[in-house]
């Protein structure tokens, strides 16, 4: 458990003086500060730089936290943070913070706000919310949120009556693939981390996922293991990201043709007899139905398709198979690309399945085994929907965390029923949704937007009230179940005071729900009393996640390989791994992944396609001292060949205008010899329109302003956004 | 006594750049300056390529021009075999920056002295280890004593063909490159 | 290549540009009053010298060599990023270090340079003093001219050596890493130095002497530049890009060009109207074409010696191991 004898022994040597170095500032926050003495406090706490929620371990001097480490027993760190979690002092000290609460003082859109107390605005922000509920009904109250803030104002909404609840992470995000994983194995790939067992694989197959980019803590250290122990990577990336410079086989595969690539390896499987029998035989059905329908998918044909060398296509797949079931071909988590993602996803489930990757060391591991006793500290059950949630728009298999855009189209039309108030809790729609003049109309359609945030970004800078939380530095939240390997519970606690006049958000909520008249589901006194409450009902000792670790372990959780005694439960109908679905079957969908060609882009149109940037978290970060010095701007990539053609000079501003004639900030080329001809590249989360941000605003460009074309997938409801076609245009 | 060291396995850094932001952060180190950089180098032309990457930082140089060249022994080595500088000895006259043939020093403008990598002497007194080799996400930055044959990098040395960066210039520095470029097939 | 540099320092890169135009004026007056030490102590004990030891030469210049050196060094300290540290010089000697060998040299230079200056004042500038101690000392020094001329050769030479070993020491800038440098200092310090001779003095004869005398020097300067740039040239990988500079016309090192273009026009030309002068016909007094000729070529000399040194200090800078030498 949390105290392991190897770092005691660690510590023991670090506090006697010795040569003995230790990667981690402590073995208890607390000892450890004892052994430093003066005026240090070690405060243990959960990074939200980004979604991966990685232990952090916040040193504090002065009552100024002055640097961060990683929490060396938190599974997500493992002693370690990556570029945004160390600059996160930066998010806490950064001037351009929302500093008050603020309500709009003139039109929506001109930026306008008067500072108000938080009496005032949640006043306001109460009493228009139950007019409109009166009004419309609860159900014209919409939510959408992203990352921790999300639960504390969903208390708020259900509440009152209102599931109109989504977040991006679903229809923009990994919604898809979970929905896939579901049908094929009966569980997500993952929930706190994709349940890929890199750090001992022998083959790792990355379409897209660019790991080293995606910076995902504890996975890209499981990668770099994996990479520094010799394991063979196959990376297939129209660009040669940072995954496909470490890798064995980079196939620089034209976009949109994933599916015909995948359906083809498993038909090579197939008949070359390469996959798992046994496996299969014991844990698959369905498998004669895809033996049948894969057949057509031939080399010869997704060479052709897919632009690849045939040797390539077949030599990198046998490699695979060579090392099966040490392998794992990567579930992803960004899913959202052309529109019909469910069924790429489902082809690597089944190809998964097929080399029995499931349950396998150096595969995927086994779901962490632990009951955590369910808790509500107490608040009643919530009340009915007082009408049936739109979330799921006519997506069948969409799931709880709901179809964003959906609900912004039924703001617009007010159809089936009006949305008429939006409240948006730490999620930046105008660049997380694709089509920004479609959620500029809906929010110019509402009647009352209010937003949590803590800067004033695009979004933000649309609503009419202005909350502003205070970092995660600075407020309780959680606690965190973290699943891994094995279950654990993380904490979240202030390493100093709210700065400014601004507040956590369970308290925002709390307060809310008090001025709603709904005391019951308010905070029964402050989130820590509940927080140590939830540790007791869980029984976890808060003080050692307090004071010492800020991660204990959940005893006897961890058993991730199968063997006889620990046989692989699948939450399927067939109670096993359905390579063929009839549940898809049933909607009218394909049980066995069919290849569906895309539409490409005509003569001097690219296709655009974006990615992450290892220092930055979408939009959030751009602004953010340390950060921004080392990306300011992004640039967008230009095949060499390409750029010679059109006369193009690397480091050259230049204006991308898409088939809709929508025209983005001036952007940098990067002329690379990194990416196909046929598509430009470009990091999501900058060009910013956001004045009161010094140092994001206007830099780079964005590629959401590109993207006002989208195609929902009809399985799930995700939106692909790597359709649109973009012309150069020079002058800039 | 020992005597510090850094190995980096090139092929393990995928540069997340977090050990040089953590640098910063710990070394305080001012907006816009650096004590620690990532260098990546793609060469070769679609689809044939291949990429170097490197960290660099200074090398803690047995024979440094740096300290050779400093007038006022503000720059000096230490018992741990370390390259330091004495901040109120520094008279900020950059000779030290001009000498260092891995652009490794640069002046701190807060405070006009010269600066540089320093191991987190700080750290090291703690019985920690740099702030950039803990978090190093890739397990790329590798620290330890060379005086002990049992440390981490003492072994590594010995069973991996390892270099140090311009060696012909005879600095002789303490930061060690390991790299095992991935085979392509 | 494709190359991108994370956590860059604007000093060292793209390129490394520490030491400017301070550091460059301040190389250039050292090797300067370098040579006015030399040339005037030269002038002093030439055999041959007519007329009688005070008046003929000019005092001016063992005066002007220790102001001249005291800007130098002024430019010097405004290059510091923490002057008021300044003194933390004269705390240590360091024998490793050129600097700290500078900073010392300066300190026994002085004296040398000013009892020099002091002994040199003619009877008429004493003349015209009021008693005092300057005066006193000029009186006391007097005698010992001579030996003080001796002396100024020798530690002329040494500052204006100087001034080029201090760069020839960086092993990390391939362009001043090479021993000739101090030679080029030596001889582009002694050429100027007989320049400022030639325009201070007014006696024709000394005019004349000097240039003759820096004839030789300049060829002997010329000659040294170009066995550094072939040096280089025939040198590893980064001694070659390390003259690129003067070699290429493009945008960026233009300036390199154009100094290199202005040195091979402004010293030859130099050397062609001495020649002239002093092949010419010679009447008692200078002509006002002949002061013309020679003041026009010590100027020509002043400009390639200063162009020389800011050439050098910055074209070092932009030399090195690069970031993809390594
Ligand atoms: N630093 C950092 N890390 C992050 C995040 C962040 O904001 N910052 N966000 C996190 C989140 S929430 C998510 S969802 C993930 C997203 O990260 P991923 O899940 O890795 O996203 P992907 O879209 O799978 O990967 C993008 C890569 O796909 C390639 N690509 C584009 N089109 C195609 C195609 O048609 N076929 C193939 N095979 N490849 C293609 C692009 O070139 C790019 O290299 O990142 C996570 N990690
Ligand atoms: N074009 C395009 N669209 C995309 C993507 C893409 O790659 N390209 N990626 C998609 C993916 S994978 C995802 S997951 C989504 C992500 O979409 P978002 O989650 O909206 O990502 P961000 O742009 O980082 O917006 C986060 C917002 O939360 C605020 N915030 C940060 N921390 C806190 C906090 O502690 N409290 C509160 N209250 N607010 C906080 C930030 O200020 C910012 O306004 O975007 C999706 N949309
Ligand atoms: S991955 Fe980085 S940003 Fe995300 S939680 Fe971990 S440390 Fe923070
Ligand atoms: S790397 Fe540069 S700064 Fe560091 S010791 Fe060597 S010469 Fe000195
Ligand atoms: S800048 Fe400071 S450290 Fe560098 S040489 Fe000069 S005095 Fe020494
Ligand atoms: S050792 Fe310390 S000072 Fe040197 S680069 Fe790493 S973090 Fe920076
Ligand atoms: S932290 Fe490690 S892996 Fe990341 S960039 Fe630095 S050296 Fe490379
Ligand atoms: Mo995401």
């Amino acid at each position: 458990m949390a105290f392991s004898r190897r770092n005691f022994l660690k510590y023991a040597a670090m506090s006697a003086g010795g040569a003995v170095l230790a990667d981690t500032p402590f073995i208890s926050a607390e000892a450890r500060a004892q052994a430093e003495g003066g005026n240090v406090k070690y405060v243990p706490t959960s990074c939200e730089m980004c979604f991966w929620k990685c232990g952090a371990v916040a040193k504090v001097v002065d009552g100024k936290v002055v640097k961060l480490e990683g929490n060396p027993y938190h599974p997500q760190s493992r002693g370690k943070l990556c570029a945004r979690g160390q600059a996160g002092i930066g998010q806490l000290y950064d001037e351009d913070r929302l500093k008050h609460p603020m309500i709009l003082d003139g039109p929506r859109g001109e930026g306008k706000y008067r500072k108000a107390s938080w009496d005032e605005a949640l006043t306001l922000v109460a009493k228009k919310m139950q007019a409109i509920a009166n009004k419309y009904g609860p159900e014209s109250l919409a939510m959408m949120s992203h990352g921790s803030p999300g639960d504390y104002f969903t208390n708020v909404l259900k509440a009152m009556g209102s599931r109109n609840i989504a977040f991006p992470s679903f229809a923009q995000c990994k919604g898809i693939r979970d929905v896939a994983w579901e049908l094929t194995f009966g569980h997500k790939p993952g929930t706190s981390c994709e349940r890929v067992d890199l750090e001992n694989s022998r083959v790792i197959v990355l379409f897209g996922t660019h790991l080293g980019e995606n910076m995902h803590n504890s996975q890209n250290q499981e990668f770099a293991e994996a990479v520094g122990r010799g394991a063979k990577i196959i990376c297939v990336d129209p660009r040669y990201s940072t995954a496909a410079s470490k890798s064995s086989f980079w196939l620089p595969i034209k976009p949109g043709t994933d599916t015909a690539l995948l359906l083809t390896w498993i038909n090579i499987v197939i008949s070359e007899g390469l996959y798992d029998k046994e496996y299969v035989e014991k844990y698959t059905v369905g498998f004669d139905e895809v033996k049948e329908a894969v057949k057509e998918y031939t080399p010869e044909w997704a060479a052709q398709e897919t632009e690849l060398p045939m040797s390539q296509i077949v030599e990198s797949v046998r490699e695979l198979c060579r090392y099966a079931p040490n392998v794992v071909v990567h579930p992803g988590r960004h899913y959202s690309w052309y529109g019909n993602d469910t069924q790429r996803a489902r082809a690597v489930a089944i190809l998964n399945a097929l080399l029995g990757t499931w349950g396998r060391k150096g595969g995927m591991w086994l779901p962490a085994k632990a009951k955590f006793a369910s808790f509500n500290d107490g608040a009643p059950a919530y009340p009915p929907a007082s009408k049936p949630s739109l979330i799921k728009g006519d997506f069948p298999f969409a799931g709880g965390e709901g179809v964003t855009q959906v609900l912004r189209d039924a703001t617009i039309t007010g159809n089936p029923y009006p949305i008429k108030a939006w409240l948006v809790a730490g999620t930046n729609l105008m660049k997380s949704l694709p089509d920004q003049r479609l959620t500029r109309k809906a929010i110019d359609s509402l009647e009352f937007f209010v937003a949590i945030d803590l800067f004033p970004t695009e979004t933000v800078m649309l609503a009419d009230v202005i909350l502003p939380e205070c970092t995660y530095l600075e407020r309780h939240d959680g606690l965190f179940k973290i699943s891994t390997r094995e279950a654990g519970v993380a904490i979240r606690q202030p390493a100093v005071e709210p700065m400014y006049d601004t507040k956590p958000a369970w308290w925002i909520g709390s307060e809310l729900c008090k001025k709603l008249g709904l005391d019951e589901y308010a905070a029964k006194d402050n989130w820590e009393g509940r927080m140590r409450r939830q540790a007791k009902a869980w029984g976890i000792d808060y003080d050692q996640l307090a004071k010492h670790t800020g991660y204990v372990t959940i005893p006897d959780s961890e058993k991730p390989y199968i063997t006889e005694d620990n046989q692989p439960v699948f939450g399927t109908f067939s109670e096993k791994i359905e390579l063929y679905s009839d549940e898809l079957e049933g909607e009218g969908f394909d049980p066995v992944p069919k290849y569906e060609p895309i539409e490409h882009p005509g003569k001097d149109m690219f296709r655009l396609i974006y990615g992450r940037s290892p220092v930055h978290t979408f939009s959030r970060t751009v602004n953010t001292q340390w950060l921004w010095e080392l990306e300011k701007e992004n640039e967008v990539w230009l095949n060499k060949k390409e750029a010679d053609r059109l006369g193009i000079k690397n480091g050259q501003y230049v204006v991308l205008e898409n088939q809709d004639g929508v025209r983005c900030n001036k952007v940098k080329t990067k002329v690379t010899e990194r990416i196909r001809h046929d598509c430009v590249y470009m990091i999501h989360g900058f060009g910013h329109n956001a004045p009161r941000l010094k140092r994001a605003n206007q830099s780079g460009a964005d590629d959401q302003q590109l993207i006002t074309k989208y195609i929902e997938d009809p399985i799930t409801g995700g939106t692909g956004m790597r359709v649109n076609f973009v012309k150069i245009i020079k002058e800039a | 006594m020992p005597r510090y060291a850094m190995v980096i396995d090139q092929s393990r850094c995928i540069g997340c750049m977090a050990c040089v932001v953590s640098c910063k952060r710990e070394n305080d180190v001012p907006p816009e300056h650096y004590r620690t950089r990532v260098l990546e180098m793609v060469q070769g032309s679609f689809p044939d390529l291949t990429t170097e990457m490197r960290s660099e930082l200074c090398n803690h140089c047995d024979n440094a021009p740096c300290v050779n060249i400093c007038p006022t022994g503000a720059s000096h080595h230490e018992e741990d075999g370390t390259v330091q500088i004495d901040r109120d000895k520094c008279v900020g006259c950059k000779a030290c920056i001009t000498s260092c043939p891995y652009n490794a020093r640069h002046i701190n403008e807060e405070h006009g002295y010269a600066d540089k990598c320093s191991f987190c002497q700080q750290r090291l007194a703690e019985g920690k280890k740099p702030a950039c080799v803990a978090t190093c996400v890739g397990g790329s930055r590798i620290f330890g004593d060379l005086d002990d044959p049992q440390s981490e990098i003492s072994i590594i040395l010995r069973k991996n063909s390892h270099r140090v960066l311009n060696k012909a210039i005879g600095t002789g520095p303490n930061v060690y490159y390991i790299n095992q470029y991935p085979k392509r097939a | 290549m494709e190359l991108s540099i994370t956590g860059t320092n604007a000093l060292t890169y793209p390129v490394m540009h520490v030491w400017d135009w301070r550091v460059a004026i301040y190389l250039f007056l050292g090797g300067l009053s370098g040579g006015l030490m030399t040339m005037s102590a030269i002038n002093y004990l030439r055999p041959g010298r007519k007329g009688p030891l005070q008046s003929v030469c000019c005092w001016q210049i063992p005066v002007l060599a220790p102001i001249l050196l005291t800007i130098g060094l002024i430019f010097l300290g405004l290059d510091l990023e923490r002057k008021l540290h300044g003194y933390l010089f004269y705390t240590t000697f360091k024998p490793l270090s050129p600097m700290s060998w500078g900073a010392w040299i300066v300190l026994i230079i002085f004296p040398v340079m000013i009892l020099y200056a002091l002994a040199a004042l003619p009877d008429e500038v004493k003349g015209g003093m009021k008693k005092g101690f300057i005066k006193n000392m000029a009186d006391a020094m007097a005698p010992h001219l001579a030996f003080l001329a001796k002396l100024n050769i020798v530690f002329g030479v040494l500052l204006s050596i100087y001034t080029g070993i201090l760069l020839s020491t960086f092993v990390a800038r391939p362009l001043w890493n090479t021993a000739i440098l101090p030679l080029l200092f030596l001889a582009s310090g002694m050429s100027t130095g007989a320049a400022v001779m030639i325009i201070v003095a007014k006696s024709k004869e000394v005019k004349l002497f000097f240039t003759k005398l820096d004839i030789w020097l300049i060829l002997g300067e010329l000659l040294i530049l170009a066995l550094m740039f072939y040096g280089h040239y025939t040198g590893d990988a980064a001694h070659q890009a390390a003259i690129m500079p003067f070699f290429d016309s493009s945008h960026g090192h233009f300036p390199y060009f154009l100094s290199i273009v202005v040195v091979g026009i402004a010293l030859p030309l130099a050397i062609v109207l001495k020649f002239l002068e002093v092949t010419g016909k010679h009447t008692e007094e200078v002509t006002g074409f002949g002061l013309f000729l020679m003041n026009s070529s010590a100027i020509l000399v002043l400009i390639g010696g200063a162009i020389v040194r800011f050439a050098l200090v910055y074209a070092g800078q932009l030399s090195g191991y690069g970031y993809t030498m390594m």
